[in-house]
């Protein structure tokens, strides 16, 4: 059983969603009596998966468990994906996965490409870096989940202004639930990213106290696009608040939550390839790590 | 075995002798109790809708089903009727042809609403009163189930039931729905006291809508409707405060000018406080000014907006008709192929009791020549019979089913008979 978990490797699930997709996409084609239970049957084939991978890295790991950019990537697309099979099972003809499974998979695509190489460690940095990798996460979750209420939303009421009946093979939320999610999903997101980047501040000052740090890299990309992204995030959650009790606030609202989502991809995107110190070692936390090594 | 039905719809008999051919649940039963006293031995199923009154007769080769004229004539005595009048109105047909029928019938294919639901309930009720009444039996068992299982499939694996049709349920199912979540936290405005009104309540109050105002130029007519519709009359002169505080409108008035113009909405509109407000305009002329549909937030349909989409629902179900055709067909062969190999049994039957007795007699001559075997010796033995016996029916059995796909293979099992000497 255990050669069996350490041989699941990123491709077993990534392919298992991969079908869910392909699953989901054919509800525009055809219909058909066992899409549901195959879409259902790969896509917790694949969490399965999924969830022993990353049980056997954070057990297997030399370092603190899930500390390196490849698992927060893997992470997110672990938790997108049970919100996947959650909805899906709730809500049967609701194509949420085409919508969501993207992006599971483009964050799966993200880990592959992104250092598998530990965030460093000393207690401060654990407790700390913990709350704001755990902060991001939720953060982009919940930006993920609000574009795609809002895509939805949009679709439904294109729907309803051309007076068509529902779509063929699939029945979308009510506007009610949609712009609730909408709103919901704008508040927690710009919430728990502030929170996330607050949570890195003091993560750097307490390396800088601990003199693990040098200089704070207030200047390093990674913080600049992240504030860039925290400033959207409470921006548009402001806006939504405003505008909550106006006609068009819902609309608003649902264009804001895909400008959102647009803004977090491009952000990571540019995270993938550009030059940082961002998360790396610093020479004095490598020095304190390999005091500590030696001690023990 | 042979399954005959004869019958007819709105589609041929007028309408003043379908009511007069139509039979309660009661009737049904009486009706049934004078089939199984005049047909003994012979299995009945009556089908009676306000659309349809048919009636199913099957039956083995020794009680084979009454002809078409019979079921007529029995049709007619059973309602009073002559059966010179029913004769050329109702339909009938025999084996393949009515089994397939009947599996249109139970998915909706020869409904006059194409797919619609109701049907199988029907089917279900008619077959349970058979069984009640003790018409039914094993051949009408076989092929009722297998018409609620072509149901079923029509419905899960086609589309053809799963549009609505009716102007109130697209507007509540389609569109309504499409707006709100819920209904019981809503409040409902009724506009006028048309038709079509309470139809759409009885949707509406399905969904779960409480709460709901009546208004009417004539406070008595909207005193009358509130009490009827369960709801509670308010003050035409508070049009506008009601459309404040509405959630959802259905309008229906017989004016001949538009209830509820822009600027009269624009009062309305101030005091909403943005909620989202559904307007199911279903009177001729309209009620509402079409431009009020433009406002932010404001979902307006009139009757040729949801006519439209119910006419769009009809060609998605005759998009579906080919799909559920073919699933019919398919479940008719099967059928046909399952009632066509159960016909052979008592041949089957007949042929493995001969060869038995003839095996046993062998067996018997061979133990008394052959007194000192023992118990173990003497089962090898037998077990060596049976086995041989068995080896040498496989190839006429296959033949005989394959044969049985095609239809009743007459032709073989009197080939079988007549070689073997198989006495009916």
């Amino acid at each position: 059983m255990i050669e069996f978990i350490s041989r699941i490797s990123v491709v077993c699930f990534a392919a298992s969603y991969a079908v869910a997709l392909a699953c989901e996409a054919s509800r525009l084609l055809f219909r058909s009596g066992v899409r549901g239970a195959a879409m259902v049957a790969f896509a917790t084939a694949g969490l399965v998966a999924h969830t022993l991978f990353l049980g056997w890295r954070a057990a297997h790991e030399p370092s603190v468990p899930l500390s390196s950019a490849f698992d927060w990537y893997l992470l997110a697309a672990w938790v997108l994906a049970g919100g996947y099979l959650w909805l899906t099972i709730a809500n049967p003809r609701a194509p949420v996965g085409l919508v969501m499974l993207p992006l599971v998979l483009g964050l799966i695509g993200a880990a592959q490409v992104s250092s598998r190489e530990p965030f460093p460690q000393s207690p401060a940095t654990q407790i700390w870096g913990a709350v704001h990798g755990v902060f991001n996460l939720a953060a982009s979750v919940a930006v993920a989940l609000g574009a795609l209420a809002g895509l939805a939303w949009l679709l439904q009421a294109g729907r309803l202004a051309r007076k068509q009946a529902p779509f063929r093979g699939f029945r979308l939320p009510s506007l009610e639930r949609l712009a609730q999610a909408t709103a919901r999903s704008a508040s927690i997101a710009a919430s728990t990213a502030a929170a996330g980047f607050l949570s890195g501040i003091v993560l750097n000052a307490v390396n800088r106290r601990r003199g693990l740090l040098e200089t704070v890299p207030w200047n390093d990309p990674v913080v600049l696009r992240m504030a860039a992204v925290v400033a959207w995030l409470v921006s548009a959650a402001l806006v939504v608040r405003a505008t909550q009790r106006r006609p068009d606030g819902p609309r608003i609202a649902a264009w804001l939550s895909l400008v959102g989502l647009a803004v977090l991809t491009a952000s990571i995107v540019w995270g993938l390839f550009g030059a940082t110190r961002h998360g790396a070692p610093p020479a004095a936390a490598a020095r304190v790590a390999a005091a500590e090594d030696a001690r023990r | 075995m042979t399954v005959a039905f004869v019958g007819g719809t709105h589609r041929t008999v007028p309408l003043d002798l379908r009511e007069r051919l139509a039979f309660s649940a009661a009737q049904a039963a009486e009706a049934l109790a004078r089939f199984r006293e005049r047909f003994p031995g012979r299995e009945g199923v009556l089908l009676s809708t306000c659309n349809r009154v048919e009636f199913y007769a099957a039956g083995a080769e020794a009680a084979a089903p009454p002809a078409a004229a019979e079921l007529v004539s029995f049709l007619a005595e059973c309602r009073g009727i002559d059966a010179g009048l029913l004769a050329p109105v109702l339909a009938a047909d025999r084996d393949e042809a009515a089994v397939r029928h009947l599996f249109s019938v139970a998915a909706g294919l020869d409904s006059m609403v194409l797919g619609e639901p109701q049907i199988v309930a029907q089917v279900k009720q008619a077959w349970a009163i058979a069984q009640e009444n003790n018409t039914a039996g094993p051949l009408t068992a076989g092929m009722f189930q297998a018409a609620l299982r072509t149901a079923k499939r029509v419905a899960t694996e086609t589309g053809l039931g799963r549009e609505r049709l009716s102007i109130p349920s697209v507007a509540v199912a389609d569109f309504a729905s499409g707006v709100f979540e819920r209904f019981d936290d809503k409040r409902v405005l009724l506009i006028g006291a048309g038709k079509m009104a309470a139809e759409t309540l009885r949707y509406l109050r399905v969904a779960g809508a409480r709460d709901v105002v009546v208004l009417n130029r004539t406070a008595g007519r909207a005193d009358g409707l509130a009490a009827r519709l369960g709801g509670r009359a308010g003050r035409f002169e508070d049009l506008v405060a009601e459309l404040a505080a509405a959630d959802l409108v259905v309008s229906t008035t017989g004016a001949t000018a538009p209830v509820v113009t822009l600027d009269s909405f624009a009062g309305a509109e101030a005091a909403r406080g943005g909620r989202p407000l559904v307007v199911l305009d279903l009177a001729v002329p309209r009620d509402f000014d079409p431009r009020i549909g433009g406002r932010p937030g404001v979902w307006l349909y009139s009757v040729d907006d949801l006519a439209a989409a119910c006419e769009a629902n009809r060609r998605s179900r005759q998009r579906e008709l080919p799909a559920a055709i073919s699933i019919v067909d398919e479940e008719t062969h099967r059928f046909m192929g399952d009632l066509h190999h159960r016909s052979m049994a008592p041949v089957i039957e007949r042929l493995r009791a001969g060869w038995n007795e003839t095996g046993e007699a062998e067996l018997e001559r061979l133990f008394r020549r052959l007194p000192d075997l023992d118990a173990a010796a003497r089962a090898e033995i037998r077990q060596a019979f049976d086995r041989y016996a068995a080896k040498l029916l496989h190839p006429p059995l296959a033949s005989l089913r394959s044969a049985s796909r095609g239809g009743p293979p007459h032709g073989l099992l009197d080939a079988l008979k007549r070689l073997f000497d198989l006495k009916d």
